[in-house]
């Protein structure tokens, strides 16, 4: 494998939480508030889900405040295996979520409300992206460099990556694909099911099929 | 100083902090609160102030002064905010105002970012110049299910803020375009808080006349009954009938709380005869003594039944300590149940989980180190000094939701 010029700068986001002040206390409140609240808070909700360190049962917030403090599971269960990743837009899941609801409602007419103190509260975020100060040439220092980032790097350049770019792709493959040339390598990495990984399994998993790679090429 | 929390806090807030901190250079910051001892205000105001100079930042602190009826208004707010039924008269919020129109005559209220914390000096917001720099409220306590006539009141002040930050999304009044969340934080550099020897834990605990040769259950909190140390108590009774413990119950006083010394007598009234149960009203300030007992102790409690945030939890698992807290206020935040300790709802539950961790030390100790990781990524001072710092430049410089830094 050839190196190129192309380097690839890690990055890192972190975000402030604002409150929307909207709330709601039953199943019928969050619909009636999900309709409505700003695309922000319905991206903080679901994507930014895999930013949390401690990845719970659940996909997202609305399916832990549905197991948790509804105490409807088989809600939960359905709102969990919406993958936002799978949508081209934050209405289409929406749309999704909206429908997962009402779907439930039909079958399950009067929901129970939490337990004041329990409600759901609808958050937006402001972020920042900042360089981290790591720059990388070639697949061996992206290995190493890979084994040091923070969470927060992996979370922007694995997840949030597919929600900024129009590909759908995250940073990591399409770098390695069209900077360093390794077309296998970046499908490799794509058929991750990031869905079913924190950001420190994804970071393991990458390691593992980077390594393989470096190995099998004698490039490390 | 940010050299202090090299290898301690993560690499990226440091390196944050410093990039905000040279776009803000030389520009002023002023905190005001209403003490200098006692609460996590205080503590982390300490530490943040100079911090914040060292990067270049012009940052200043001053308190309001007050006599104890101010105080003892200002306490009864507190609690009616919280939920409690208090009556409030018109003559109560008028010296309320009054004092704090004594303040502003005094203070310096010039600053190109100036936060007010909690209640007390809210007011203060009415002498602001005009053309002056931006105003923030920064509320602390549980404003979830407020006393109406204190809320209205203190909603009149509120709207003049250019915007606030409370430390959790249930406080928020959805009044305002930006209520900030942004949860408090400890400093694990603190005399509270750094590494202590073995040798300067027993010195401490002997200095107390506390045994070591017994597992301790400690309870680290104002003498408040929002902080329930008599259910504390009774929780641990249950556990005395299986394993023997002591119990140790310590606080300090603050100079903006005058029911402490009533919760302090009922607490000792109720603990009487028990030779293993130990109160302590500590002097303020007594930071090296709460860290000692934090590190002596095999299981920590914070059984509040209203919160603020309750970063005495945060505290105890930096140092390891998984804890058992009521589900108020912040406390929900810190402890994942079953990650890094137990939430729980009534006396009965308290006492069975300190049965579990007394009973399964390997649980013990592996819910203690995801405890401190979790607070290590989440409540050290220097995410609380990014996000302040983060929100100052968006209230300044920022267009939109994303901001490249």
């Amino acid at each position: 494998m050839a190196e190129i010029n192309n380097c690839f700068e890690f990055k890192r986001a972190y975000t402030v939480l604002i409150s929307t002040g909207r709330s709601a206390a039953s199943i019928r409140e969050m619909l009636d508030v999900l309709k409505e609240v700003s695309a922000g808070s319905v991206f903080h909700h679901t994507y930014q889900y895999f930013m949390k360190a401690h990845h719970l049962s659940y996909t997202n917030d609305f399916a832990q405040w549905a197991g948790e403090s509804l105490e409807e599971r088989a809600l939960s269960e359905r709102l969990s295996s919406i993958d936002p990743f799978e949508f081209s837009s934050i209405e289409e899941l929406r749309k999704k979520i909206v429908q997962t609801i009402e779907e439930f409602l039909e079958e399950f007419p009067t929901p129970r409300r939490v337990f004041p103190g329990d409600e759901f509260y609808f958050n937006e975020t402001l972020s920042f992206v900042y360089p981290v100060g790591i720059r990388v040439t070639n697949l061996n220092e992206f290995f190493h460099a890979l084994k040091t980032v923070d969470g927060q790097c992996i979370y922007y350049h694995f997840y949030e990556a597919r929600t900024r770019l129009e590909h759908s792709m995250d940073d990591f493959s399409m770098w390695i694909e069209h900077g360093l040339g390794e077309k296998a390598l970046a499908e490799e990495i794509r058929n991750i099911d990031l869905f079913m990984h924190t950001t420190e399994g994804i970071r393991n998993r990458l390691i593992g099929i980077i390594q393989e790679r470096l190995l099998e090429g004698g490039l490390s | 100083m940010i050299e202090l929390y090299r290898g301690i806090a993560p690499e990226g807030d440091l390196v944050i902090i410093e990039r905000l901190c040279s776009r803000l250079r030389d520009r002023s910051f002023l905190h005001i609160n209403s003490t200098r001892a006692g609460g996590g205000v205080a503590e982390i105001l300490h530490r943040m102030i100079p911090f914040l100079q060292s990067l270049g930042i012009k940052a200043r602190w001053e308190v309001i002064k007050g006599d104890d009826r101010f105080f003892d208004i200002t306490k009864k707010m507190h609690n009616a905010l919280q939920g409690n039924d208090v009556r409030f008269t018109d003559e109560m919020f008028q010296y309320h105002y009054e004092v704090n129109q004594r303040n502003a005559r005094e203070l310096d209220l010039e600053a190109d970012m100036v936060f007010i914390h909690d209640p007390q000096p809210s007011p203060l917001v009415e002498f602001r110049k005009k053309g002056s720099g931006k105003w923030l409220w920064r509320c602390h306590i549980d404003l979830s299910v407020p006393s109406k006539p204190v809320c209205d009141y203190l909603m009149r002040y509120y709207k003049k803020y250019d915007a606030s930050i409370f430390s959790i999304s249930k406080f928020a009044r959805g009044l305002k375009r930006f209520e900030f969340i942004v949860p408090p934080s400890i400093d694990p550099i603190s005399e509270k808080n750094r590494d202590l020897t073995e040798e300067e834990i027993e010195r401490i605990l002997q200095n107390y006349n506390i045994p070591l040769d017994r597992p301790m259950i400690l309870q680290v909190s104002r003498f408040d009954r929002f902080k329930d140390p008599v259910g504390v108590i009774k929780a641990y009774r249950i556990v005395k009938n299986y394993n023997d413990c002591i119990l140790v119950l310590a606080g300090s006083p603050a100079t903006d709380d005058p029911e402490g010394e009533e919760v302090l007598k009922e607490v000792q009234a109720y603990a009487e005869g028990d030779p293993d149960i130990y109160i302590l009203m500590l002097p303020p300030n007594s930071n090296l003594e709460i860290n000692a007992l934090q590190r002596a102790a095999t299981v920590i409690l914070q059984k509040s039944i209203k919160e603020g945030f309750g970063l005495t939890v945060s505290e105890a698992m930096w140092k390891g300590k998984p804890v058992i807290g009521g589900a108020a206020g912040g406390i929900p935040l810190q402890i994942i149940h079953g990650i890094t300790g137990f939430l729980v709802y009534s006396i009965e539950g308290a006492a069975f989980r300190i049965r579990q961790f007394l009973n399964n030390p390997e649980m013990t100790r592996r819910m203690g180190e995801r405890g401190r990781e979790h607070v290590r990524n989440n409540f050290l001072i220097t995410r609380q000094i990014r996000d302040y710092l983060s929100i100052w430049y968006y209230l300044e410089f920022g267009e939109g939701r994303i901001l490249e830094l």
